[in-house]
């Protein structure tokens, strides 16, 4: 071959990376800008978070909720206690929550314990991994808190959030 | 023309080709990190989140400009670029529909476009009764 055919040789095949390389990154494009931002981990931290303030401040548990003895809290008033809104657009409820409240004696039976929301989500928290997005995302806390007497109590908070079609493809 | 001279043509039309090629790679990545779809969706939950975290009698003002410029090319009136409606944040930049997002923080939100039409200002009043 002469050396003006080679060089056209050159061209075509400099072409062929060309085009390659641009179907490389559209490809890599598509797939990026494809997936929408997952945000479901940060909403279960702040949930978990809302629902420690909620309960307790500076250490002691708040007198909405704990007063002369007795909590006032239940599965009932908690959303509207803690003001939370777990309403959505789609026909399953989208959040969990969970509350247990033990007294520090004795760590294995809780003595208040609040349950709202999707109960079907619960199942999602045992596989948390990278190869299973399309699952619910849960965040578990637990602290402890004193009453006005001084009684020490743990708290243990899990809130688990799906809204799977918003932030998973 | 000689032989030299077809040796350089083909070079400056191989190199301008390239160019070509590189400027439309260039633009149509800037062009897809600034498209409505993306940006309704990044405000619309970085919105719910903000007001997730936030308490009554507190203001926030989030920064939106890019946001802004899409809205104006669009003919979207700034004013209803953000909505908040019961629980659901809602981002419209163009007239396809907007993208909206729902929080669980019950509490009252007001939405106002700042005076310069950069940016967005949130005023949490009080909890929902």
């Amino acid at each position: 071959m002469n050396k003006k055919g080679a060089e056209k040789i050159l061209s075509v095949y400099w072409f062929v990376i060309l085009i390659l390389v641009a179907g490389g990154v559209f490809a890599m494009v598509y797939l990026f800008y494809n997936h929408p931002y997952d945000i479901r981990d940060l909403e279960a931290d702040i949930l978990s978070n809302k629902i420690a303030d909620c309960l307790s401040e500076k250490g002691y548990l708040k007198s909405k909720i704990f007063y002369q003895g007795s909590f006032s809290l239940s599965s009932e008033n908690f959303l509207n206690k803690c003001n939370l809104n777990f309403e959505s657009k789609e026909e399953e409820p989208q959040y969990y929550s969970e509350i247990q409240i033990y007294l520090f004696e004795n760590l294995n039976n809780p003595i208040l314990e609040i349950l709202n929301g999707n109960k079907n989500l619960i199942s999602s928290c045992e596989i948390q991994n990278e190869n299973y997005q399309k699952l619910a995302k849960c965040s578990e806390k637990k602290f402890y808190t004193l009453d006005a007497e001084n009684n020490q109590y743990l708290i243990k908070i899990l809130s688990i959030v799906r809204k799977t079609e918003k932030n998973v493809k | 023309m000689n032989q030299r001279g077809d040796i350089l043509m083909g070079n400056i039309i191989f190199i301008v080709l390239n160019l070509i090629f590189l400027t439309i790679l260039i633009l149509f990545l800037l062009k897809q990190g600034q498209g409505a779809i993306i940006l309704e969706q990044s405000y619309a939950k970085n919105i719910a989140l903000l007001i997730d975290y936030s308490k009554p009698a507190m203001e926030i003002y989030l920064d939106m400009e890019d946001a802004f410029e899409l809205a104006k090319k669009n003919n979207i009136p700034f004013q209803d670029m953000v909505q908040i409606k019961e629980n659901q944040v809602i981002v419209k930049l163009s007239d396809k529909g907007g993208y909206s997002y729902s929080f669980f923080n019950d509490v009252e939100v007001g939405q106002y476009p700042s005076v310069d039409n950069k940016g967005y200002y949130f005023i949490i009043s009080n909890y929902n009764e």
